[in-house]
Protein backbone atom coordinates (compact mmCIF):
# COMPACT_ATOMS: atom_id res chain seq x y z
CA UNK A 1 0.00 0.00 0.00
CA UNK A 2 2.65 2.47 1.35
CA UNK A 3 5.27 1.24 -2.24
CA UNK A 4 4.63 4.51 -3.85
CA UNK A 5 7.82 7.02 -4.12
CA UNK A 6 7.31 10.39 -2.06
CA UNK A 7 7.38 12.24 -5.62
CA UNK A 8 4.81 9.92 -7.66
CA UNK A 9 2.22 12.70 -7.66
CA UNK A 10 3.89 15.88 -7.44
CA UNK A 11 2.45 16.39 -10.89
CA UNK A 12 -0.70 16.98 -9.13
CA UNK A 13 0.38 19.81 -7.63
CA UNK A 14 -0.45 18.09 -4.18
CA UNK A 15 2.93 20.05 -2.27
CA UNK A 16 1.46 23.48 -4.01
CA UNK A 17 1.28 25.78 -1.24
CA UNK A 18 -2.00 28.00 -1.50
CA UNK A 19 -1.64 31.75 -0.19
CA UNK A 20 -3.81 32.81 2.52
CA UNK A 21 -5.97 35.63 1.38
CA UNK A 22 -5.11 38.84 3.24
CA UNK A 23 -8.28 39.68 4.92
CA UNK A 24 -7.30 36.31 6.71
CA UNK A 25 -3.70 37.09 8.09
CA UNK A 26 -5.07 40.02 9.20
CA UNK A 27 -7.53 38.69 11.03
CA UNK A 28 -4.81 36.20 12.52
CA UNK A 29 -2.81 38.91 13.30
CA UNK A 30 -5.88 40.97 15.58
CA UNK A 31 -6.76 37.54 17.22
CA UNK A 32 -3.24 37.36 18.87
CA UNK A 33 -3.13 41.35 19.63
CA UNK A 34 -6.46 40.84 21.29
CA UNK A 35 -5.74 37.78 22.83
CA UNK A 36 -2.56 39.60 24.03
CA UNK A 37 -4.54 42.49 25.16
CA UNK A 38 -7.07 41.02 26.93
CA UNK A 39 -3.66 39.13 29.27
CA UNK A 40 -2.43 42.47 29.89
CA UNK A 41 -5.64 43.79 31.40
CA UNK A 42 -6.34 40.78 33.51
CA UNK A 43 -2.78 41.41 34.85
CA UNK A 44 -4.13 45.24 35.17
CA UNK A 45 -7.12 44.25 37.07
CA UNK A 46 -5.06 41.57 39.44
CA UNK A 47 -2.43 44.61 39.92
CA UNK A 48 -4.93 46.52 40.70
CA UNK A 49 -7.01 44.24 43.25
CA UNK A 50 -3.84 43.84 45.29
CA UNK A 51 -2.95 47.80 45.48
CA UNK A 52 -6.14 48.39 47.04
CA UNK A 53 -5.86 45.80 49.48
CA UNK A 54 -2.11 47.15 50.29
CA UNK A 55 -3.70 50.16 50.79
CA UNK A 56 -6.41 49.24 53.05
CA UNK A 57 -3.99 47.18 54.94
CA UNK A 58 -1.79 50.55 54.70
CA UNK A 59 -4.36 52.81 55.73
CA UNK A 60 -5.17 50.70 59.16
CA UNK A 61 -1.69 50.89 60.33
CA UNK A 62 -1.23 53.94 59.35
CA UNK A 63 -4.89 55.08 61.89
CA UNK A 64 -3.44 52.21 64.31
CA UNK A 65 0.07 54.42 64.75
CA UNK A 66 -2.06 57.67 64.91
CA UNK A 67 -3.79 56.48 67.40
CA UNK A 68 -1.06 55.14 69.25
CA UNK A 69 0.83 58.47 69.14
CA UNK A 70 -2.50 60.48 69.83
CA UNK A 71 -2.70 58.21 72.98
CA UNK A 72 0.94 58.28 74.03
CA UNK A 73 0.83 62.62 74.03
CA UNK A 74 -2.26 62.45 75.79
CA UNK A 75 -1.34 60.36 78.92
CA UNK A 76 2.29 61.64 78.81
CA UNK A 77 3.49 63.11 82.24
CA UNK A 78 4.62 66.45 81.02
CA UNK A 79 2.05 68.93 79.43
CA UNK A 80 4.58 70.80 77.82
CA UNK A 81 4.77 67.97 75.01
CA UNK A 82 0.76 68.27 74.61
CA UNK A 83 0.94 72.04 73.48
CA UNK A 84 1.71 72.84 70.02
CA UNK A 85 -1.23 71.73 67.32
CA UNK A 86 0.20 73.20 64.57
CA UNK A 87 3.98 71.94 64.71
CA UNK A 88 2.29 68.52 64.79
CA UNK A 89 0.55 68.87 61.71
CA UNK A 90 3.47 70.09 59.96
CA UNK A 91 5.53 67.52 60.96
CA UNK A 92 2.95 65.07 59.59
CA UNK A 93 3.61 66.68 56.42
CA UNK A 94 7.29 66.23 56.49
CA UNK A 95 7.45 62.82 57.30
CA UNK A 96 4.84 61.89 54.30
CA UNK A 97 7.13 63.52 52.36
CA UNK A 98 10.34 61.49 54.09
CA UNK A 99 7.96 58.05 53.21
CA UNK A 100 7.71 59.63 49.63
CA UNK A 101 11.23 60.22 49.23
CA UNK A 102 11.87 56.52 50.40
CA UNK A 103 10.24 55.55 47.33
CA UNK A 104 11.06 57.09 44.61
CA UNK A 105 14.61 56.12 45.52
CA UNK A 106 13.34 52.79 46.33
CA UNK A 107 11.72 52.60 42.45
CA UNK A 108 15.11 54.62 41.50
CA UNK A 109 17.08 51.88 42.48
CA UNK A 110 14.74 49.11 40.98
CA UNK A 111 15.15 50.78 37.90
CA UNK A 112 18.64 51.04 37.66
CA UNK A 113 19.14 47.47 38.54
CA UNK A 114 16.32 46.33 35.98
CA UNK A 115 17.03 43.73 33.07
CA UNK A 116 16.88 44.80 30.17
CA UNK A 117 17.03 41.94 27.69
CA UNK A 118 14.79 39.17 30.02
CA UNK A 119 11.46 40.79 29.14
CA UNK A 120 9.92 38.54 31.54
CA UNK A 121 11.44 39.80 34.59
CA UNK A 122 11.09 43.08 33.45
CA UNK A 123 7.34 42.74 33.69
CA UNK A 124 7.28 41.21 37.02
CA UNK A 125 9.25 43.84 38.35
CA UNK A 126 7.60 46.92 36.56
CA UNK A 127 4.20 45.46 37.42
CA UNK A 128 5.49 45.72 41.16
CA UNK A 129 6.58 49.22 40.67
CA UNK A 130 3.24 49.79 39.52
CA UNK A 131 1.23 48.52 42.45
CA UNK A 132 3.54 50.44 44.96
CA UNK A 133 3.45 53.68 42.53
CA UNK A 134 -0.73 53.18 42.84
CA UNK A 135 -0.33 53.02 46.41
CA UNK A 136 1.45 56.07 46.82
CA UNK A 137 -0.69 58.01 44.38
CA UNK A 138 -3.57 57.41 46.82
CA UNK A 139 -1.76 58.11 49.45
CA UNK A 140 -0.68 61.64 48.05
CA UNK A 141 -4.34 62.19 47.45
CA UNK A 142 -5.31 61.40 50.65
CA UNK A 143 -2.79 64.15 52.12
CA UNK A 144 -3.66 66.56 49.32
CA UNK A 145 -0.19 66.88 47.77
CA UNK A 146 -1.82 67.19 44.40
CA UNK A 147 1.38 67.89 42.53
CA UNK A 148 2.80 64.85 43.61
CA UNK A 149 -0.08 62.86 43.42
CA UNK A 150 -0.40 63.91 39.49
CA UNK A 151 3.42 63.44 38.80
CA UNK A 152 3.10 59.78 40.22
CA UNK A 153 0.33 59.00 38.03
CA UNK A 154 2.12 60.29 34.92
CA UNK A 155 5.15 57.59 35.65
CA UNK A 156 2.35 55.05 35.01
CA UNK A 157 1.83 55.00 31.33
CA UNK A 158 5.66 54.75 30.73
CA UNK A 159 5.76 52.24 33.37
CA UNK A 160 2.79 50.21 31.66
CA UNK A 161 4.85 50.84 28.06
CA UNK A 162 8.04 48.83 29.94
CA UNK A 163 6.01 46.08 31.59
CA UNK A 164 5.06 44.81 27.74
CA UNK A 165 6.88 41.72 26.93
CA UNK A 166 8.12 42.76 23.70
CA UNK A 167 9.13 45.86 23.47
CA UNK A 168 12.74 46.17 21.82
CA UNK A 169 15.64 45.94 24.27
CA UNK A 170 16.60 49.52 22.89
CA UNK A 171 13.03 50.77 23.59
CA UNK A 172 12.77 49.28 27.12
CA UNK A 173 16.37 51.42 27.77
CA UNK A 174 14.90 54.58 26.45
CA UNK A 175 12.07 54.40 28.39
CA UNK A 176 13.63 53.46 31.90
CA UNK A 177 16.20 56.31 31.02
CA UNK A 178 13.12 58.60 30.96
CA UNK A 179 11.62 57.17 34.17
CA UNK A 180 14.93 57.62 35.82
CA UNK A 181 15.16 61.29 34.81
CA UNK A 182 11.72 61.82 35.72
CA UNK A 183 12.18 59.96 39.19
CA UNK A 184 15.60 62.15 39.82
CA UNK A 185 13.38 65.60 39.33
CA UNK A 186 11.09 64.39 41.80
CA UNK A 187 13.12 63.87 44.34
CA UNK A 188 15.32 66.79 43.65
CA UNK A 189 11.94 68.81 44.14
CA UNK A 190 10.83 66.88 47.10
CA UNK A 191 13.89 67.05 48.78
CA UNK A 192 14.11 70.92 48.37
CA UNK A 193 10.60 71.19 49.62
CA UNK A 194 11.52 68.78 52.67
CA UNK A 195 14.83 71.12 53.57
CA UNK A 196 13.11 74.14 53.33
CA UNK A 197 10.11 73.18 55.73
CA UNK A 198 12.89 71.49 58.12
CA UNK A 199 15.16 75.02 58.39
CA UNK A 200 11.72 76.93 58.50
CA UNK A 201 10.38 75.11 61.00
CA UNK B 1 14.47 31.22 8.99
CA UNK B 2 12.12 32.49 11.46
CA UNK B 3 13.39 34.48 14.56
CA UNK B 4 12.87 32.00 17.34
CA UNK B 5 16.05 30.80 18.24
CA UNK B 6 18.65 32.17 20.73
CA UNK B 7 15.73 33.97 22.58
CA UNK B 8 14.49 32.42 26.54
CA UNK B 9 11.08 32.34 28.01
CA UNK B 10 8.07 31.79 26.02
CA UNK B 11 7.08 33.00 22.43
CA UNK B 12 6.59 37.05 22.61
CA UNK B 13 3.44 38.30 20.68
CA UNK B 14 6.91 40.09 18.45
CA UNK B 15 7.34 36.96 17.37
CA UNK B 16 3.54 35.40 16.73
CA UNK B 17 3.27 38.31 14.53
CA UNK B 18 6.56 37.18 12.11
CA UNK B 19 5.43 33.40 11.96
CA UNK B 20 1.97 34.31 10.82
CA UNK B 21 3.52 36.82 8.19
CA UNK B 22 5.96 34.17 7.12
CA UNK B 23 4.23 30.53 7.72
CA UNK B 24 0.90 31.18 7.54
CA UNK B 25 0.44 30.18 4.08
CA UNK B 26 1.85 26.78 4.61
CA UNK B 27 -0.55 26.28 7.87
CA UNK B 28 -3.76 27.27 5.77
CA UNK B 29 -2.63 25.09 2.87
CA UNK B 30 -2.02 21.75 4.40
CA UNK B 31 -5.58 22.59 6.43
CA UNK B 32 -7.28 23.32 3.54
CA UNK B 33 -6.17 20.13 1.78
CA UNK B 34 -7.42 18.59 4.94
CA UNK B 35 -10.75 20.17 5.25
CA UNK B 36 -11.34 21.17 1.56
CA UNK B 37 -13.30 24.06 2.92
CA UNK B 38 -11.57 27.67 3.16
CA UNK B 39 -13.53 28.42 6.43
CA UNK B 40 -12.67 25.45 8.21
CA UNK B 41 -8.89 25.94 7.20
CA UNK B 42 -9.09 29.63 8.51
CA UNK B 43 -10.76 28.86 11.85
CA UNK B 44 -8.55 25.76 12.04
CA UNK B 45 -5.26 28.39 11.84
CA UNK B 46 -7.23 30.88 14.01
CA UNK B 47 -7.85 28.26 16.86
CA UNK B 48 -4.26 27.11 16.53
CA UNK B 49 -2.80 30.67 16.77
CA UNK B 50 -5.01 31.26 20.08
CA UNK B 51 -4.41 27.98 21.44
CA UNK B 52 -0.50 28.34 20.91
CA UNK B 53 -0.96 31.55 22.49
CA UNK B 54 -2.52 30.37 25.63
CA UNK B 55 -0.13 27.53 26.11
CA UNK B 56 3.31 29.67 25.23
CA UNK B 57 4.72 28.51 28.58
CA UNK B 58 4.67 25.24 27.44
CA UNK B 59 6.71 25.77 24.22
CA UNK B 60 10.18 24.09 23.42
CA UNK B 61 12.57 26.47 22.83
CA UNK B 62 14.65 23.88 21.29
CA UNK B 63 11.59 23.18 18.61
CA UNK B 64 10.88 26.28 16.09
CA UNK B 65 7.58 27.91 16.74
CA UNK B 66 6.31 27.68 13.22
CA UNK B 67 6.49 24.39 13.18
CA UNK B 68 4.53 23.97 16.71
CA UNK B 69 1.78 26.35 15.07
CA UNK B 70 1.70 24.14 12.36
CA UNK B 71 1.11 21.22 14.24
CA UNK B 72 -1.33 22.35 16.25
CA UNK B 73 -3.01 23.42 13.26
CA UNK B 74 -3.51 20.22 11.74
CA UNK B 75 -5.43 18.79 14.73
CA UNK B 76 -7.32 21.56 14.85
CA UNK B 77 -8.46 21.13 11.64
CA UNK B 78 -9.30 17.01 12.22
CA UNK B 79 -11.12 18.42 14.94
CA UNK B 80 -13.69 20.87 13.28
CA UNK B 81 -13.59 18.39 10.15
CA UNK B 82 -15.74 16.12 12.66
CA UNK B 83 -17.15 18.61 14.25
CA UNK B 84 -18.69 19.77 10.71
CA UNK B 85 -19.26 15.89 9.79
CA UNK B 86 -19.83 13.48 12.43
CA UNK B 87 -18.98 10.12 11.91
CA UNK B 88 -16.55 11.28 8.64
CA UNK B 89 -14.04 8.95 9.67
CA UNK B 90 -15.89 6.22 10.21
CA UNK B 91 -17.59 4.98 6.91
CA UNK B 92 -14.70 3.52 4.75
CA UNK B 93 -16.25 0.54 3.49
CA UNK B 94 -19.24 2.26 2.01
CA UNK B 95 -17.66 5.75 1.17
CA UNK B 96 -15.61 4.37 -1.71
CA UNK B 97 -17.03 7.83 -3.72
CA UNK B 98 -16.02 11.23 -3.00
CA UNK B 99 -18.40 13.37 -1.19
CA UNK B 100 -20.46 15.20 -3.69
CA UNK B 101 -19.30 18.54 -4.10
CA UNK B 102 -20.84 21.58 -1.87
CA UNK B 103 -20.43 25.48 -2.28
CA UNK B 104 -17.42 25.13 0.34
CA UNK B 105 -15.47 23.00 -1.55
CA UNK B 106 -15.69 24.39 -5.28
CA UNK B 107 -14.75 27.64 -3.39
CA UNK B 108 -12.02 25.34 -2.17
CA UNK B 109 -11.34 23.31 -5.26
CA UNK B 110 -10.72 26.92 -7.11
CA UNK B 111 -7.57 27.76 -4.68
CA UNK B 112 -5.99 24.30 -4.47
CA UNK B 113 -5.48 24.60 -8.53
CA UNK B 114 -7.49 22.46 -10.98
CA UNK B 115 -5.43 18.85 -11.12
CA UNK B 116 -5.18 19.22 -7.19
CA UNK B 117 -8.64 19.89 -6.68
CA UNK B 118 -9.95 17.02 -9.18
CA UNK B 119 -7.74 14.46 -7.93
CA UNK B 120 -8.38 15.53 -3.97
CA UNK B 121 -12.18 15.46 -5.51
CA UNK B 122 -11.91 11.57 -6.41
CA UNK B 123 -11.12 10.52 -2.70
CA UNK B 124 -13.32 10.19 0.36
CA UNK B 125 -12.84 11.95 3.62
CA UNK B 126 -10.99 8.91 5.24
CA UNK B 127 -8.69 8.68 2.27
CA UNK B 128 -8.08 12.36 1.37
CA UNK B 129 -7.43 12.74 5.32
CA UNK B 130 -4.83 9.58 5.81
CA UNK B 131 -3.11 10.60 2.64
CA UNK B 132 -2.34 14.05 3.32
CA UNK B 133 -1.14 13.54 6.69
CA UNK B 134 1.03 10.77 5.12
CA UNK B 135 2.37 11.73 2.40
CA UNK B 136 2.21 15.54 2.99
CA UNK B 137 2.83 15.91 6.84
CA UNK B 138 4.76 12.54 7.12
CA UNK B 139 2.78 11.56 9.73
CA UNK B 140 3.38 7.91 11.24
CA UNK B 141 0.26 5.63 10.57
CA UNK B 142 -0.21 5.18 14.67
CA UNK B 143 -0.50 8.50 14.59
CA UNK B 144 -2.81 8.92 12.42
CA UNK B 145 -4.66 6.53 13.72
CA UNK B 146 -4.97 7.88 17.04
CA UNK B 147 -5.90 11.33 15.51
CA UNK B 148 -8.81 9.67 13.70
CA UNK B 149 -10.12 7.71 16.10
CA UNK B 150 -9.17 4.24 14.14
CA UNK B 151 -6.74 1.73 13.91
CA UNK B 152 -3.57 1.12 11.84
CA UNK B 153 -5.25 -1.14 9.42
CA UNK B 154 -8.28 0.96 8.57
CA UNK B 155 -5.66 3.78 8.00
CA UNK B 156 -3.58 1.84 5.77
CA UNK B 157 -6.94 0.30 3.75
CA UNK B 158 -7.63 4.22 3.42
CA UNK B 159 -4.12 5.16 2.14
CA UNK B 160 -4.38 1.88 -0.16
CA UNK B 161 -7.41 3.16 -1.42
CA UNK B 162 -6.31 6.96 -2.29
CA UNK B 163 -2.86 5.71 -3.83
CA UNK B 164 -4.93 3.34 -6.38
CA UNK B 165 -7.16 6.68 -7.47
CA UNK B 166 -4.69 8.81 -7.31
CA UNK B 167 -2.39 6.24 -9.52
CA UNK B 168 -5.84 6.33 -12.27
CA UNK B 169 -5.69 10.10 -12.11
CA UNK B 170 -2.14 10.35 -12.71
CA UNK B 171 -2.67 8.47 -16.04
CA UNK B 172 -5.46 10.27 -17.19
CA UNK B 173 -3.33 13.53 -16.63
CA UNK B 174 -0.76 11.82 -19.12
CA UNK B 175 -3.10 10.91 -21.86
CA UNK B 176 -4.49 14.21 -21.77
CA UNK B 177 -0.55 15.82 -22.23
CA UNK B 178 -0.03 13.24 -25.38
Amino acid sequence: MNDHSPHEFDALGLDREVKAPRHMKQRWHDSIDLAAQREFNDQKQTARAFSMSSFFWGSAVTAALALGIAIGVFVADDPEYIEPTEYVVQDRGNSFDRVMQVHLRDTQNDIASMPIDTAEDRTTLVLRIIQQNRLFEQAAERNEADNLARVLRAFEPILLQLAASDIAPEDAEALRDQLAFQLKVMLTKLERSTSKETTST
Amino acid sequence: MVAVLNRQGPPTQAEFHEVISTRSDRWYSACLKITRNRDLAEDAVQDALLNAWNKRHQFDRSARLDTWIHRIAINAALQLLRKSKPGVFEALEDDVEGPSPTPEHVRADEELGRDLAQALRQLSEIERVCFVLKHLEQWRLKEIAEEIDSNVGTVKQAIFRAVKKLRVRMAALQREAL
